[in-house]
This record gives structure tokens, sequence and C-alpha cells, in this order.
């Protein structure tokens, strides 16, 4: 089950639980628009290559659509409609003002060359120029772009249309993108993780995290908690990973990290696998790599007291209901990681007004997105006794659904 | 007509005659005509006078109005009950015979008859002719509600998820 799917599962469930019947569950998922583009190029021996490209608008009651843009072999429609579904639920549980989206090329990045990777991506924004825009549909990075991608799509996209940076987030800072949007996902994470250790009364200071993952947001997030006091006792990456249950020296396997670009090998600990990363004596386990990371085995054997989940869909629905029975708190995706999208959204406005926020308003404004959101999850967590998870959804089956029967159909 | 026990106890099973004895349905039938009529027969016109009631005890019947089927009846069902509510009902539709027919006719005019008498069997199939209308009536006006595009309907529902909604303390 892809992390699409299992989304799309937790969505139906929390629906019933609801019970909103089959014609609005019908509703809220049929996405309003899916879009299939042929892009072809020419590659620098001059040979010419036809890809397929995706946009997937799913639902825009709250807002204009944001979502994400992907350049991987594995992209499809249905992929992509899974995601655009569940950037609709993520804007919903932090309350900003964007329905979700969702788009991609199946392509693999590391075979084009950046001339064609610009080409590619120009492409791709002339087939769909016209259906996405900085009231309509607002694209941002995703598995395999970066800010030079999203320059791209704003240099083309404002070709057609005049000068519009809001057509896109997750931009160079000096071109228009926000301070504070790198590591705005590991920010998130530990303002929630803060809001969590304030209701359950335990100090973040001296608390045990491991960390499966080490790319954006597994870093950033091992550098804030470790400035938070935590201990760090272990992280992994695609190449191995690395243990110390006194702490590890982030500051020292950072040094590794720039010089061999893995945690693998680093002398500050023992070695270990990303299983027993995942099944590490420590406090908050967080999962910050590809889905599906805890399956039934490994759910069995996490003994974390909470897992916080950075990366969508690491845990398959059959490890939810183990890890709900053995009484591990499981922080879900869609409020988790939701502070990318915050921030994407802070990226939008100062770009729509014209001005420039500091980071530290950045971080501010993402504190007060995160804290409402977790306080509304709890609230529901608390009085239904549904689990963080379900009631995430309901909040944001609830918010998407009053916009659209406020605004009728 | 005489009927056999057998031929009563059939029509006894008939919604129009339910709750009768049978000798209050001896009584009944006492009056009716045996008839029969070949495939391709009109049974009746619409608008014309409703005269009678007809029971269908084997074959099929086309019902149409307008010229549009409304309906196929086999055996044991029974046409004309509105002529037996009052004088002057006219035929709501015409009746065709699909195949060979065996009828039983009862004059409009002898049930009222019967009713003025306070007779207790016609009574009762008249309180029969108000439980089939009403259910008729149900269904007629569902296929109005549904005419109309089921727009009262989708309002209704989009309406409801709203109430589910606010039972959510968001």
């Amino acid at each position: 089950m892809t992390s699409a799917e299992a989304a799309a599962w937790y969505f139906k469930k929390a629906a019933r639980i609801m019970d909103v019947g089959e014609r609005i569950e019908t509703l809220l998922v049929t996405p309003v628009r899916e879009v299939k583009v042929q892009l072809s190029i020419e590659l620098d021996n001059g040979e010419i290559k036809t890809l397929t490209g995706y946009r997937v608008q799913h639902d825009n009651s709250r807002g204009p659509m944001k979502g994400g843009l992907r350049y991987h072999p594995s992209v499809d429609a249905d992929q992509t409609l899974g995601l655009a579904a569940l950037m609709t639920w993520k804007t919903a549980v932090v309350n900003v003002p964007f329905g979700g989206a969702a788009g991609g090329i199946a392509v693999d990045p590391s075979q084009l060359s950046l001339k064609e990777l610009e080409r590619l991506t120009r492409k791709y924004v002339d087939q769909i120029h016209d259906i996405i825009g900085p009231t309509q549909d607002i694209l941002g990075p995703d598995m395999s772009t970066n800010p030079q991608v999203m320059a791209w799509v704003m240099d083309q996209y404002s070709r057609y249309h005049g000068h519009s940076p809001a057509v896109v987030t997750g931009k160079p800072i000096d071109l228009y993108g926000s301070r504070g949007r790198e590591t705005a996902t590991a920010k998130g994470l530990l303002f929630v993780c803060k809001e969590l250790f304030t209701d359950v009364s335990t100090p973040i200071k001296g608390s045990r995290f491991a960390i499966q993952g080490f790319g954006n947001v597994g870093s950033h997030a091992a550098r804030l908690f470790h400035e938070e006091g935590a201990l760090i006792v272990a992280v992994s990456d695609v190449h191995g990973g690395v243990k110390n249950a006194a702490g590890l020296d982030v500051a020292g396997l950072f040094d590794h990290v720039r010089k061999t670009g893995s945690v693998k090998g680093y002398g500050g600990g023992t070695a270990c696998t990303t299983e027993e990363v995942l099944t590490a004596d420590c406090d908050v386990l967080i999962p910050a790599a590809l889905g599906g990371a805890i399956d039934k085995h490994v759910a069995n054997e996490v003994r974390a007291r909470f897992v916080l989940e950075a990366s969508n869909g690491p845990i398959t629905p059959e490890a939810d209901e183990i890890l709900e029975k053995r009484g591990v708190m499981v922080v879900p995706d869609i409020l988790a990681n939701a502070g990318g999208v915050a921030v994407s959204y802070f990226e939008w406005v100062q770009n729509l007004q014209h001005v420039t926020w500091e980071e530290e308003r950045v971080a501010h404004e993402l504190q007060r997105v995160m804290r409402d959101a977790w306080e509304k999850v709890a609230h529901i967590n608390r009085s239904r006794q549904l689990a963080l998870r379900t009631a995430a959804y309901v909040l944001a089956i609830g918010r998407v659904g009053k916009a659209t029967v406020l605004r009728g159909i | 007509m005489g009927l056999s026990t057998k031929q009563l106890e059939k029509l006894l099973t008939l919604p129009l005659f339910k709750g009768l004895t049978q000798a209050e349905a001896a009584a009944f039938f006492e009056v009716a005509n045996a008839s029969s009529a070949r495939s391709g027969a009109v049974l009746f016109k619409e608008d014309a006078d409703g005269d009678s009631l007809v029971i269908v005890l084997s074959g099929e019947v086309q019902v149409t109005r307008r010229g549009v089927e409304l309906a196929r009846i086999g055996a044991n069902s029974v046409l004309g009950e509105m002529s037996i509510v009052g004088p002057g009902e006219k035929r709501s539709a015409s009746a065709t015979a699909l195949t060979d027919l065996d009828l039983l006719t009862v004059p409009a005019r002898r049930v009222q008859e019967l009713l003025k008498a306070n007779n207790l069997a016609a009574l009762k199939v008249v309180a029969n002719v108000a439980t089939v209308l009403r259910s008729r009536l149900a269904m007629i006006n569902e296929k109005f509600v549904d005419s109309l595009g089921g727009k009262g309907k989708k309002r209704e529902e989009l309406a409801d998820f709203g109430r589910i909604l606010n039972s959510w303390d968001f």
C-alpha cells in the first residue's frame, strides 16, 4: 500500500466514523480536474525524448489548490491523485486557505543534464500554464525538485501571464523565496512535539530521539531537537545507520555527513541498520524517509512512546492499529509534517504583498499555525476518544466539508 | 353467480378483498359476471364511464393512457377499483387483452347499492381500495420528486452533511 493509498484508507475510516454517507464521501474524494500531458524535449545529443506529465487538482473549496511537483519514474495518475488528496487534508488540518493538488513527471532526473531538466520543466509549464496560477493552483517542490526547478516554473509561467512569483513556492531566497522554507518541515515537527510534550508534561530536554532518514527533514530535525537539549540516540539514511545510547554528537555527525555524504561510518557511535533505528530504545521515533517503513513486524518492536511522522505515510495502516493497541501515540503526517506547506503559504502571502518576512516572523507564525492545529486535533482526540490520526482526518473533513456546504455545490 | 370455494379462496388473497370472510366474499361476488375475452379485445377505453370492477382470472392485460403503457397485469389482478368508490367515475386508462382472458366483472352500481345498505363486505372492499390508492399516491409522489431532477433531495443531503459537521466541535 502506497502512502497515498494509506491516506485514502484513513480518510474513509474517519468519514465512516462521522457517518457522512456514500455520496458525500464520493463528493469529497473525487478530484476537480486531472490532466495528463505529453512532454517532448530535445536532449543534448539531439535525440527526442517524450515523457508524460500529470497535474491533479483535488479540491478547491477552501482556496487555490496547492501541491508539489515530483520528478520520479514512479509518477502516474493514481499516485498523483493520492498525493493531491493528501494535500487537501493537510492544508485543512493546519488551516491554511488552500485546497489540494499534486503533479509530476514520470522521469528519472538523474539521467538528464541540467539543461535537459530545464527544458523539461519549461515544457511542463507550457502544457499546464492555463490551469495553474496564484489564485488557481500553486506548485511547490517535492521529490527530486528543488528551488532551481521552482525558479524555472516561475519564469516560464511569467512569460505567459506576466510577473507571477506567487504561482510557485519553494523558490530560491534570491528569487522571491521565503526565509525559513528549508527548515520549515523540521521546525513544524519541533513545534508540534513541544505542544505534545507540554500536554503529557514531559520535557524535550533529556528525551531520547531516533531519526530514520537524514535528508532535508531528518537532518534539520536532528539539529533542532538537539538544540532543545534532546538526545539523538540513533539515525540512519539509505546507506546505513549509527546509534549511541548516550546521545550522538550532532555537530560531529554533520561534519561526517558533509565529508562522506552519509551518516554511515560515523565514529561517534556504533553502526546499526535502519530497522535498529526504528526499534531503538528511545522516547520519540521520527520516521523521515520513504513511506511504509513501519510495517506490522516493525510495529511490534517499536520501543518509542511517541512517533512523529515526518514523512508521508511511514506507517502502514496495519502497523498503525498495532501501535494504537500498544499505546504508542502517533502524531500523523498530515499534522506533523505540515510545517512545509504552512511556510509555503507564508511565501505565497509575501509574494502577493510584495514583502519579505524576517526568519523570526516566519518561525513565529509557523509556531502559531502548528499550535492551533495541534490544539484542535488534540481536542477531538480527547473529547471523542479517537486516535490523533483519525482526529486529524475528522478535522480535515470538517473544514473541507464546511467550506463545501457554505459554498454550495 | 356462484363461485367455487377454491376460486373464492384465490380471490381472498388479493389486496382488494383482504379481510373478507368466505361468507362475505360469497355474498359480494353473488352479483359478479364471469366472461372471457379474445386476445386484442379492448376491455374498456380511457375516459369512458367506469361502470364495473374487473378481475382478471387468467391471461395478460395491457394498461395504457394516451397511448403510453402504464402496466401489464396478469392473473388475479384487479382493474377499475375507482369505479366502485362513487358514480360518475371515468376510466383513467385503457385496458387491452394481450392474451385470451378469463374475467370476473362486478357492476359498480350493484356495489354502491350494497354500500347504501351498509353491507360489511362492500365496506371492507372500499376500505381496501383506499389502502391501494394510498400506496399508489406515495409512489407517484416519489416519482414527482424524481422528475424535478432530485433537486429537493440533493439540497437536503448537503444540509444533512452540514448538520453532521455542526455536531462536531471543530
